[in-house]
């Protein structure tokens, strides 16, 4: 599975089935279409990128997703992520200095930290500020295309950036994504990772970060959304079969005709031999449970205890007799048990 | 005397606009082809393994200087070359392969005389020229195979282009099995290897 997490959305129909196309012949099979905001977030948070997509020649195989990627400008407010990211399958954020990447690394609740590598950035990347990011879940983003497509400048920029922030991660929470403005701009998933393995990442670790890191995002952002606080989530909790009238007749008279069945041999009426059957079924289960070797050697414990203390009971007084009355209580409830069956039987 | 090692990458020529495309020249925008035939069509007849050859030099010199060109100049050799199916077959010392795929990989257009945009894949880093040549042919089937079922699906009659989509093999690779890795498991397996001393 190879990811693609960066496409832009464009509202040309004709060019983002071409890219979409494009991008499954490349051998990518989860892309997620990003839609980005700059400045101040609309009154209405809405979902820009339509459900089903309008054209229908979407590639089968392609499983796609909405994410959108918001700039943190100098006057953000935290206030509506929460608002933004349920609209959204991913949220990314933008950074554009240092202050705001501090934000984004320890306190922002998104997804991918999607650096704009092509400009010359002020500062440097610290070890200590992207693990935090990369323990919390937070993923950082790579975008080759400007690489391939942009001028040299900007090539130059991209190379230095990318080796800066491998060396700072040490390899480590780093997805590699497109951000192809142009169908030109893609690239096959190997292309992209020998690419990175070139500006200093190592190949397995290039592999991950096209498949492993972007999967981990796509799951735990869906987690996120979906799940009961993270934990659990119902991805298919089966059909409730509709039992049509006959059947149910159906099923109750067989139930009748057993239960006729029952009393008469027995001679007992129905709920006293549905106790009778339960409690014999408990007690062979009991019975036929055969003890774990750690029960067994608890048992031999507590009986080498219990006659340690026996003898000391004399010497130190309460402890050891208080000790030693639960322990024969709880024996007594074992042999109990033990003797159920027997008397069953009998 | 040690021997030599190269690396053979097998090579794909994608072209993702629609612009060119010479199966239909006279239609204007070829809707009724399916993609993957749009993608995979053949290149031009200027396009051969000379041109291939320089857009790889070029491509290295821009991105790594003369002390990357220097490199890979004694090894560097395009074994094959495939205008219908858009296939290469590209020699390089091992050591130094990386530099012309990523050489590749930041093509984005073919040279002069053809000029158009193209996507250059490597589907294939392979020690030996036979397996790489055997990968080429089942790509070339796969995506043939490809290229009829989606000729099925889509509902237009395309009875006229598909014909010259299977025979005329506006197949090139397919990238089905990419999963798997791209590189051959076999280091040292380049013993059947008969073109070098």
């Amino acid at each position: 599975m190879f990811y693609d997490l960066n496409v832009p959305y464009s509202a040309n129909e004709a060019h983002l089935s071409r890219t979409l196309a494009f991008i499954s012949e490349l051998g990518y099979n989860v892309v997620a279409l990003n839609h980005s905001i700059v400045g101040k977030l609309p009154p209405q948070i809405t979902c820009a990128i339509p459900d089903p997509l309008p054209f229908k020649d979407v590639p089968p195989k392609l499983e796609i997703r909405r994410r959108v990627t918001l700039t943190l400008t100098e006057s953000y407010q935290n206030a509506r992520l929460a608002e933004l990211a349920r609209a959204y399958d991913i949220l990314a954020v933008r950074p554009v200095d240092e202050r705001t990447l501090q934000l984004a690394c320890s306190s922002l609740d998104c997804d991918i930290i999607s650096l704009d590598l092509t400009q010359r950035l002020p500062f440097y990347f610290r070890f200590k500020m992207l693990s935090e990011a990369v323990k919390s879940g937070k993923r950082f983003e790579l975008c080759y295309s400007q690489g391939v497509l942009g001028d040299s400048a900007a090539r130059r920029n991209l190379i230095s950036n990318a080796t800066q922030l491998i060396r700072a991660s040490r390899g480590r929470g780093l997805i590699i994504s497109s951000e192809a403005k142009a169908t030109v701009g893609c690239r096959g998933p190997w292309d992209a990772i020998n690419l990175a393995t070139v500006w200093g990442l190592a190949q397995d670790r290039g592999f991950e970060a096209m498949s492993k890191e972007p999967r981990s995002v796509v799951v735990t952002a869906q987690l996120k959304r979906t799940s009961y606080r993270g934990v659990i989530d119902v991805v298919y909790g089966g059909e409730k079969p509709a039992l049509p009238e006959k059947d149910v007749r159906a099923v109750d008279g067989g139930e009748g005709k057993g239960k006729t069945k029952q009393q008469a041999t027995t001679g007992l009426k129905r709920k006293a031999v549905n106790e009778a059957v339960a409690g014999a079924d408990a007690r062979v289960e009991a019975a036929a449970k055969p003890i774990s070797n750690r029960e067994a050697k608890r048992r031999k414990h507590q009986a080498r205890l219990s006659s340690s203390d026996a003898k000391e009971g004399a010497t130190n007084g309460r402890v050891g007799g208080g000790g030693d009355t639960a322990l024969a209580s709880a024996d007594g409830e074992r042999k109990e048990a033990g003797l159920q069956p027997a008397m069953e039987a009998g | 005397m040690v021997r030599i090692k190269h690396r053979y990458l097998l090579v794909n020529i994608l072209y993702p606009d629609a612009k060119y495309s010479p199966l239909r020249p006279a239609a204007t925008a070829g809707d009724d082809i399916p993609y993957t035939v749009q993608f995979r069509r053949p290149s031009p007849d200027q396009m051969n393994g000379g041109l291939l050859m320089r857009l790889i030099r070029d491509g290295v010199v821009e991105l790594f200087g003369d002390y990357g060109s220097g490199k890979i100049a004694g090894s560097l050799q395009v074994k094959y070359f495939s205008s219908a199916t858009s296939t290469a077959i590209i020699r390089v010392s091992r050591e130094h392969y990386r530099l012309v795929w990523s050489a590749l990989t930041l093509t984005t257009r073919l040279p002069r005389p053809v000029d158009q945009p193209c996507v250059i894949q490597v589907v294939r880093v392979s020690g030996t020229i036979r397996k790489a040549e055997e990968e080429a042919i089942r790509r070339a089937r796969l995506s043939i195979r490809r290229a009829e079922a989606a000729a099925k699906s889509s509902s237009v009659s395309i009875a006229g282009t598909i014909p010259t989509a299977s025979t005329a093999a506006a197949a090139g690779d397919d990238d089905f099995d990419m999963i798997n890795g791209i590189e051959d498991p076999d280091e040292l397996g380049d013993l059947d290897d008969d073109d070098d001393g």
